[in-house]
C-alpha cells in the first residue's frame, strides 16, 4: 500500500470547490426530499380536517413553490459537480467509481428524470389540482418516492467510499453495505428536519418582516391599530384587522410547525448517528479513529455543540410561545431550555487539551489535568457524553412532548409570540445547516488520506491492478 | 302417535334424542344462555376491522397449542435426542415437517399479530379507566409470548437453539448482585447442558402455557365485562346538544353498555352492532386468512434445522431470531464497560414497565391519539428505536 504524498492542484481544486458545490448541493437536495415530506403531511392534513385548513394547504403550496425555484439550481449543481469536478479534478477516480457503481448511477439518473416530471407538474398544477386533492396528494406522495429512492442510490456510493467491505462490488453488497442502510436512516431523517428547520427559518424571517409592516401600520392608522396590534391579533374581529394581521398569525403557525419538524426528527439523530458511528468502528476502524481520535475530534465537538444547540433553541423557542400564549407549564419549559443549554455544555468538553489524542501521547501527558496532564476525562465519550446525549435526548423529547400537548390542549395562540422568538427560529434553521455543513466536512475528511476508505487514496486517484468490473464479481479494487 | 311421526320423519330418530340429550346437558350446565351472553353482544360499529386482531391472537395461541401437541408426540428433550427426534420428524414422518412450519410460522405471526394488537388498542386509547387491567393482563400475555417464543427456540438443540441458549441464559448474569445465581438457576450448571434443555423445556411447556391461559381467561373475562372500547370516533357526538345524544345513547345502550366507572361521554358508543354475525364474520375472515398463510407458509418454508448443537464450534455464526433482533443490536450498540447492566436491565425494563403501566401514566381523559401527545410522541419514538434497530440489525447480520 503507498503512502500519501502531495498531489498536483491547489486548495480551490482538491478542497474547496468540493466542499463548496457538493455542501450546497447537499442542502438543497435535503431540502427537497424533505419538503415534499412535509408537504404530504400538511396535505393530508388539510384534505382530512373538516374545515380544510388553509394554512395546511398554503403550506404545502408554498413547499413545492420553494422547491421548485430551488430545484433548477439544485440539479445545474448536481450536474456541474459530475461534469467539471469530478470528471475534470478527479477524473481517474471518479471513473473508477463510476465503474464500480454504475447501476447505481444509472438509476440515479432514471429517478432524476421521474423527478423532473413529477416536481414540474405539480408546480404548473397545482391550482388546478386542487380539484381532485386525492390525486394531487397522491402525485405529491410518488413524487416523494422517487425523491426517497433518488437519495438512496446516492447513499449506496457514500456509504460505500467509507466502507467497501475490502471492495466488494457484487452488485448486493454494495447495495447492504454496512454504513448503507444507517447513511439513509440518517439522512432520511435529517432531510426532514432541515426542511422543517427551513421553514421555521423563512417564517421566522416573515414574522419579523410583517410584524415590523403591523407596527407601521398602527403608527399611521391609530384607530385601526389599537386592535391589531401583536398582541392582540388573536382577540381582533377578523372584519376589522388589517391583512398583516392574519400573515403574522400564519407565519407565527408556520414556523412553530417547522420547529416541531425540525426537533422531533433530530431527536431521534443522536441514536441514528451513534450506530452509524458503531459500524464505522467496525468496518473502518481507521476512519473512526481519525473521527473520535485524530484531527476530527475537536470537529466533532462542534457537531455536538450544535445537536444540543438545535435542542437548545427549539425548547426556548417552545417555552417564548407557550409563555406568550399564557400556556400552564410554560415555567417548566424554561428550566428544562436551561437544563438542555447545561448538558450541551457540558456535553462539548474536549476529552483532552490539543488538537489529537497523538498529540496529546507525543507529549507524554496523557494523564488528567489535576496531575499536571492534557486530559480530561469529564469529556470521555464513555460514559459521560454518552450519559449526556441520553440525557438531551431525554430532556429535549419532554420539551416537545410537553409543547405539542399544549397545542392539542388549544392552550397555544398564534401571532402572540414576541420578535424575538422569530429570532431564535431562525438561529434554529442557521444552526441545523450549518451542523449539516460540518457532518458533510467530518464525514468527507474521515476517510483521509483515502478516497475509498482502505481502497483508494488521493494521491493514486487510479486502481492500478484488479479493475473492477461494472457488476457482479468480487475482484477489490486495491491501491498498490 | 310419535311412532307414526317417527315413520313421516325418519330423521328424528337422531335429532330427538339429541335435542333431549342437549336439553339434560343445557339444564344442568345453561350452555344455551352462555352461548347467548357470548355470542349476543353489541361491539362499536366503526373500526370493526381492527377488533379482529384480538380474536387472531387468540386463534394463533390455540394454533400454537395443537401444532405443539403434534410436536410432542416425537420430541424428546434431552441433548442427545432432541436434535434426533425433530430430525426424524422432518425426514421420516409423514407432514412433519410441515407441522414443525406451522408452529414456526405460526409463532412469527403470533408476535406480529399480538403487537398490532396491542399497537390498536394503544391507538384507541382502550386502555383507560376502567380497563387498565384488560392493557395489564395483555401486556403480560405479550411478555409470555415472548418468552414462550425464545424458549421455543432452544428446544431445537442444534448450534442455532444451543448458541441461543448460551447468549440468552448469560444475559441474566449482569444483573446486579443475582445475576449468576439467576444464570446458574436455568442453565443448572456453570455451563449450558442437558439441565439448561430440561429446565427450558419445562418452561415452554408447562410454566409458561399454564400462565398464559390463565392470563387469556382473565383477559377475555375483563373484556366481556367491560365491553370493547373502539375507535374514539365512534363516541363522536353529531348534534347540538351532545349531552342531551349521550343521555339518549346510555339509556338505549345494549349490554354490556353502559360501560361503568367511565365518563359519561365513552359510556356507550354512538352505533353498535351484534358480535354475531357482524363481527364474529370478520373476525373469522382474519383468522381464517392468517391461519392459511401459516398453512402454506409452513408447508413451503416449514422450519429450519441446523447442524446438531456443538460447543467447540469456530465456524458457526449465531444469530438472534427476528424479533429479538432490537434487542441484540441494542446490546450491540451498548459499550460494555461500565454501562452493560444501564443497556440490558435499566432502559428495557424501563420500556417495558412503561408498556405495562401505560394506563397508570397516561392520565388525561382525551382519547384521540392527536390529542394524547404526551403519550403519542414518546411511543413513536420507542416504536421507531425498535424498528430501526431491528432493520440495521439485519444489515450487521448481513455483514458479518
Amino acid at each position: 500500500m503507498s503512502t500519501s504524498t502531495q498531489i498536483g492542484g491547489n486548495l480551490l481544486t482538491n478542497g474547496l470547490l468540493v466542499a463548496v458545490v457538493a455542501l450546497v448541493h447537499i442542502q438543497i437536495a435535503a431540502f427537497l426530499i424533505g419538503a415534499s415530506t412535509m408537504a404530504i403531511v400538511s396535505e393530508t392534513v388539510s384534505l382530512v380536517r373538516r374545515n380544510r385548513d388553509e394554512r395546511h394547504d398554503r403550506l404545502a403550496h408554498g413547499l413545492i413553490k420553494s422547491s421548485i425555484f430551488i430545484f433548477g439550481f439544485g440539479s445545474a449543481l448536481a450536474i456541474f459537480f459530475v461534469m467539471f469536478v469530478l470528471t475534470g479534478v478527479w477524473g481517474k477516480f471518479f471513473v473508477s467509481l463510476q465503474q464500480i457503481t454504475f447501476w447505481v448511477f444509472f438509476l440515479e439518473g432514471i429517478t432524476f428524470l421521474f423527478e423532473i416530471v413529477l416536481i414540474y407538474t405539480l408546480y404548473a398544477n397545482w391550482q388546478r389540482l386542487g380539484e381532485h386533492r386525492k390525486a394531487r396528494l397522491g402525485m405529491l406522495i410518488l413524487l416523494n418516492v422517487v425523491q426517497w429512492w433518488q437519495m438512496f442510490f446516492i447513499d449506496i456510493v457514500a456509504s460505500f467510499m467509507v466502507t467497501p467491505n475490502g471492495g466488494d462490488v457484487n452488485i448486493l453488497n454494495l447495495i447492504l453495505n454496512p454504513t448503507s442502510i444507517v447513511l439513509t436512516a440518517h439522512r432520511t431523517l435529517g432531510n426532514i428536519a432541515w426542511a422543517g428547520a427551513a421553514v421555521a427559518l423563512v417564517s421566522g424571517v416573515q414574522y419579523l418582516r410583517v410584524t415590523r409592516r403591523l407596527e407601521t401600520v398602527r403608527r399611521t392608522a391609530p384607530a385601526t391599530a389599537a386592535a391589531a396590534s401583536v398582541g392582540a391579533m388573536a382577540a381582533s374581529a377578523a372584519g376589522s384587522e388589517p391583512p398583516e394581521a392574519r400573515e403574522a398569525r400564519y407565519w407565527d403557525w408556520a414556523g412553530q410547525w417547522g420547529a416541531v419538524f425540525a426537533v422531533g426528527l433530530t431527536l431521534l439523530q443522536p441514536w441514528v448517528g451513534y450506530e452509524y458511528a458503531k459500524e464505522i468502528q467496525l468496518h473502518a476502524y481507521p476512519a473512526w479513529f481519525n473521527m473520535m481520535f485524530g484531527d476530527l475530534s475537536n470537529v466533532f465537538l462542534v457537531q455536538i455543540t450544535l445537536l444540543g444547540s438545535i435542542f437548545t433553541l427549539g425548547a426556548a423557542y417552545f417555552w417564548r410561545r407557550m409563555k406568550a400564549s399564557g400556556a400552564p407549564h410554560a415555567r417548566r419549559q424554561g428550566v428544562v431550555t436551561a437544563m438542555l443549554a447545561f448538558v450541551t455544555l457540558f456535553a462539548a468538553l474536549p476529552a483532552w487539551f490539543a488538537p489529537t489524542y497523538a498529540d496529546v501521547v507525543t507529549a507524554h501527558l496523557d494523564r488528567p489535568f489535576w496531575q499536571g496532564g492534557l486530559l480530561n476525562p469529564f469529556g470521555n465519550f464513555i460514559p459521560y457524553k454518552v450519559g449526556a446525549l441520553f440525557a438531551m435526548v431525554m430532556l429535549a423529547l419532554w420539551s416537545l412532548t410537553a409543547y405539542m400537548r399544549a397545542n392539542s390542549r388549544d392552550e397555544l395562540q398564534a401571532g402572540r409570540v414576541g420578535r424575538r422568538s422569530a429570532v431564535i427560529l431562525i438561529g434554529l434553521g442557521a444552526t441545523v445547516s450549518v451542523m449539516m455543513m460540518v457532518m458533510g466536512v467530518i464525514r468527507e475528511h474521515a476517510r483521509q488520506p483515502y478516497l475509498i476508505s482502505g481502497e483508494l487514496t488521493i494521491n493514486n486517484q487510479q486502481i492500478l491492478n484488479n479493475q473492477p468490473s461494472a457488476v457482479g464479481g468480487s475482484s477489490g479494487v486495491t491501491d498498490r | 302417535m310419535n311412532a307414526f311421526r317417527t315413520l313421516l320423519h325418519p330423521s328424528r330418530v337422531v335429532t330427538v334424542p339429541l335435542r333431549n340429550a342437549y336439553r339434560w346437558f343445557d339444564e344442568r350446565t345453561g350452555i344455551t344462555q352462555l352461548v347467548h351472553k357470548g355470542l349476543y353482544e353489541a361491539v362499536p360499529h366503526s373500526g370493526g376491522w381492527a377488533y379482529t386482531l384480538g380474536s387472531a391472537t387468540l386463534v394463533l395461541i390455540l394454533l400454537q397449542l395443537f401444532s405443539g401437541i403434534f410436536l410432542l408426540l416425537d420430541y424428546v428433550p434431552s441433548v442427545e435426542e432432541a436434535w434426533q427426534s425433530l430430525h426424524f420428524l422432518q425426514a421420516q414422518d409423514a407432514f412433519g415437517n410441515w407441522v414443525r412450519g406451522l408452529h414456526l410460522w405460526g409463532a412469527y405471526t403470533l408476535i406480529l399479530v399480538i403487537g398490532l394488537h396491542a399497537l390498536r388498542t394503544f391507538l384507541s386509547a382502550s386502555y383507560k379507566r376502567p380497563r387498565e387491567l384488560n392493557w395489564m393482563s395483555g401486556a403480560l400475555l405479550f411478555f409470555l409470548v415472548l418468552g414462550l417464543a425464545i424458549t421455543g427456540a432452544m428446544l431445537p438443540w442444534d448450534n442455532a437453539a444451543y448458541w441461543t441458549a448460551t447468549v440468552v441464559t448469560n444475559i441474566l448474569h449482569y444483573f446486579p448482585l443475582i445475576g449468576d445465581g439467576l444464570r446458574q438457576l436455568w442453565r443448572g450448571g456453570t455451563f449450558v447442558g442437558p439441565i439448561t434443555l430440561t429446565r427450558t423445556f419445562a418452561l415452554h411447556v408447562w410454566v409458561l402455557p399454564f400462565v398464559l391461559f390463565a392470563f387469556i381467561g382473565a383477559h377475555l373475562y375483563l373484556l366481556r365485562r367491560h365491553g370493547e372500547f373502539g375507535a374514539w370516533v365512534n363516541y363522536n357526538t353529531e348534534t347540538d346538544d351532545p349531552d342531551k345524544e349521550i343521555g339518549e345513547r346510555i339509556r338505549n345502550a345494549e349490554p354490556p353498555y353502559p360501560t361503568k366507572r367511565i365518563e359519561r361521554r365513552y359510556a356507550a358508543p354512538k352505533r353498535t352492532v351484534d358480535f354475531f354475525p357482524d363481527q364474529l364474520f370478520k373476525d373469522t375472515a382474519v383468522s381464517v386468512g392468517l391461519v392459511a398463510i401459516i398453512f402454506i407458509a409452513g408447508l413451503i418454508f416449514g422450519a429450519t434445522l441446523d447442524e446438531p448443537a456443538d460447543s467447540a464450534t469456530l465456524t458457526y455464526v449465531p444469530t438472534p431470531e427476528w424479533f429479538y433482533l432490537p434487542l441484540d443490536q441494542f446490546l450491540v450498540l451498548t459499550p460494555h464497560d461500565p454501562l452493560i447492566a444501564v443497556g440490558i436491565f435499566v432502559i428495557v425494563l424501563a420500556g417495558a414497565a412503561a408498556f405495562f403501566l401505560l394506563p397508570f401514566l397516561d392520565r388525561s381523559r382525551e382519547r384521540r391519539p392527536t390529542r394524547r401527545p404526551e403519550v403519542l410522541v414518546p411511543a413513536l419514538f420507542m416504536i421507531f428505536a425498535v424498528i430501526f434497530l431491528a432493520v440495521l440489525g439485519v444489515n450487521r447480520l448481513y455483514n458479518l
